[in-house]
């Protein structure tokens, strides 16, 4: 192969986030296929685990993906969310990993390119930023 | 119990074989431990295909499926009728949505799309093996009755509605007004607090000085807007000024207003942020229009930001026109302003023409409806989440119109955002017939994928109760956490957040999540 290609995990609530998905692919958008969906029922049932497990399984780059805050579906959900996403970047800066390689987004279900821009940006910094634990392991 | 899978691939009327290569998906399927059988329908969503899914189930004997196919809102209930016959638990199928996850957004890179697509079957059926068959428990409503909160003009047809269908209702009214509706009123009375959960609530409701408990099986919430409330510079300037519903009742009974009427969308025009509850709504357009025909000579100007009137309502702009009304838009930037000493004069400067104009009136009417003060409290009491402008929310706009998230509540009318009266009147005979039918069940449905304690972990240090928006996670007798089923929506919010990792949201554990995330990252694509 010539050119490694990026593992993007991507966490989708299955309310807003996946109705966000399945719209954009309806629509007709594209987006870069190295994305990974896990569906969770609310993006507040991310536990840091996840994502973290998600990384040393191979990710390069995993995002949260919910309903937007004040529209939640699970009222308070993304608010969860995003606080257990900040939480997850924290631990990685601390253990000296870019903390860009973890992100939460927010969607609405009539929102068809959310979903493609998420990935878009993820898969950039994939690439970017190249496959986890390589500089760490070089010095 | 070794899981017996069968896995369904759905052609989806030939669109999948033309980018997939199906019989490589069916030799993995094949290849995976646990496979049973693999069965390629046409459709999955055609009746006849299913009854051969379900003979094949019967043959192999298997507890549980995966199908790879679209969406699964848009295929589950029929499938889901069929594997219920085939005698497998509904929360043993996983459905893989193919079509939009993989064969849509990657139709130009076939290769990726197909190593994809395996990457998803293989996931599914691992995430598949290691699910558990979950029960739904059912209980009996103790009682038949629909409480309407508020008995405006939703309230009134949401009570008919389900009065119509049979069912026995209850208004609650916070002023002494009376009204002819089915069932029992009680004026003087509001909503304070509330117990048990969608099908049996018990409300606190204060009647008078009494507080009164009262038992019913669903809520319609029809609180209407906050009308009396009116705060704002323009206001302020203006003693006089009425709110539009006012207005519209003195034009109704004929009283000629005194002078020229302009109609300003808001009492505060240059307020930081624009709530929905600020426009104009098409009731500005049908007062002018009335007052206008009833009194020819007068004049009626209608000064806006943003005007919404929807469908036929769009007709009214000319009809006003035609008689004689004057639109004026204005911007933020250069909102209307009235000079306290002169507050029979009104400055505003014309969007379209950027002229400033000074109009003299007599009468002063706000067209837009704040929302009501009691939405807090009723939300508080019934756990139901609010829009940022203070209103109702609704479950979603597309699929639940009239629906709160929480199940057994309805809401209709200007409780969510302003509304016309015809809109109000709709809205609340369909939130009225959907609670009538949600009663007339007679019993409620809940558990399936919800939160469970493993209490020897629990450490109660009240984090999950907290979390949870509502109110499911409790201290029991035992002093350690406890999850009320009836009211556990399956978010797994407290499961995330449980650092003693007590709590399981079942059938999605952390090691199906993981799994699942490991064996996509194991694909190649």
């Amino acid at each position: 192969m010539a050119e490694r290609r990026p593992k993007v995990v991507g966490f989708c609530c299955e309310k807003h986030a996946m109705d966000a998905a399945v719209l954009s692919a309806r629509s007709g958008k594209k987006y870069d296929a190295s994305v990974r969906i896990v569906k969770v029922p609310c993006s507040g049932r991310v536990d840091g685990i996840h994502v973290l497990k998600a990384l040393e399984d191979g990710a390069d780059a995993v995002f949260v993906m919910g309903c937007l805050e004040k529209n939640c579906y699970y009222d308070t959900g993304s608010i969860e969310g995003r606080k257990r996403v900040n939480y997850v970047k924290s631990m990685l800066e601390e253990a000296g990993v870019e903390k860009e390689r973890v992100e939460m987004f927010n969607a609405s279900s009539t929102n068809a390119w959310a979903f493609p821009e998420a990935v878009t940006k993820m898969v950039d910094v994939a690439k970017r930023l190249g496959p986890l634990g390589k500089g760490g392991e070089e010095q | 119990m070794k899981a017996k899978i069968q896995v369904v691939i759905c052609e989806c009327c030939t669109e999948m074989p033309q980018l997939l290569d199906i019989e490589k998906l069916r030799e993995i399927a094949s290849s995976e431990e646990y496979v049973a059988s693999t069965v390629t329908v046409d459709r999955a969503c055609d009746g006849k295909e299913l009854q051969g899914i379900v003979a094949d189930a019967l043959e192999h004997e298997t507890d549980r499926a995966v199908v790879l196919a679209c969406h699964k809102k848009d295929i589950s209930p029929s499938l889901m009728k069929a594997f219920r016959r085939a005698g497998i638990n509904e929360f043993l199928v996983e459905i893989v949505n193919i079509r939009e996850e993989a064969l849509l957004p990657h139709r130009e890179e076939p290769d990726r799309a197909q190593r994809k697509g395996e990457a998803m079957l293989r996931a599914a059926i691992r995430r598949s093996s290691m699910l558990s068959p979950l029960e739904k428990s059912t209980e009996t409503m103790r009682t038949s009755n629909v409480v309407v909160i508020g008995a405006g003009v939703s309230g009134k047809a949401a009570a008919e509605a389900a009065h119509k269908k049979g069912v026995h209702t209850v208004i609650i009214e916070k002023s002494g007004k009376t009204l002819k509706a089915p069932g029992v009123i009680l004026p003087n009375s509001k909503l304070v607090g509330a117990k048990g959960y969608s099908g049996n609530f018990i409300l606190r409701i204060q009647a008078g000085e009494k507080l009164e408990d009262l038992e019913c099986a669903a809520i319609v919430i029809a609180t209407g807007g906050g009308w009396t409330q009116l705060k704002g510079p323009l206001a302020k300037a203006v003693r006089d000024a009425l709110p539009l519903y006012r207005f519209y009742e003195q034009v109704k009974t004929g009283t000629p207003p005194k002078g020229p009427v302009v109609i300003v969308d808001t009492p505060d025009p240059s307020g930081k942020t624009l709530k929905v509850q600020d426009y104009a709504w098409d009731d500005s357009l049908e007062t002018a229009i009335e007052l206008k025909k009833k009194h020819p000579l007068t004049d009626i100007y209608v000064v806006f930001q943003e005007m919404r009137a929807f469908g036929l309502s769009e007709l009214a702009y000319k009809e006003a026109a035609d008689l004689g009304v004057i639109f004026i838009r204005y911007d933020k930037s250069t909102a209307p302003k009235v000079d306290p000493k002169d507050p029979t004069r009104i400055a505003v400067k014309d969007f379209a023409h950027a002229e400033l104009l000074g109009i003299r009136f007599g009468t002063l009417v706000f067209a837009s409806i704040p929302a009501n003060p009691d939405n807090q409290t009723i939300a508080d009491a019934l756990r139901i989440p609010m829009t940022a402008d203070g209103g109702i929310r609704r479950g979603s706009i597309q699929r639940w119109p009239v629906t709160t998230p929480r199940p057994g509540i309805f809401v209709c009318g200007s409780a969510m955002f302003p509304k016309s009266r015809a809109a109000a009147t709709l809205e609340g005979e369909a939130a009225g017939a959907m609670a009538a039918d949600y009663v007339k069940k007679g019993k409620i449905e809940y558990g399936g994928s919800v939160a469970q304690v493993t209490q020897e972990k629990c450490s109660a240090c009240l984090t999950c109760v907290r979390t949870c928006p509502y109110e499911a996670p409790f201290i029991g007798t035992a002093s350690k956490a406890e999850i009320r089923v009836q009211l556990c929506q399956g978010c797994g919010m407290c499961v995330g957040i449980c650092p003693s990792k007590a709590i399981e949201l079942l059938n999605y554990t952390d090691d199906e999540i993981t799994e699942e995330s490991r064996v996509l990252l194991g694909g190649d694509f």
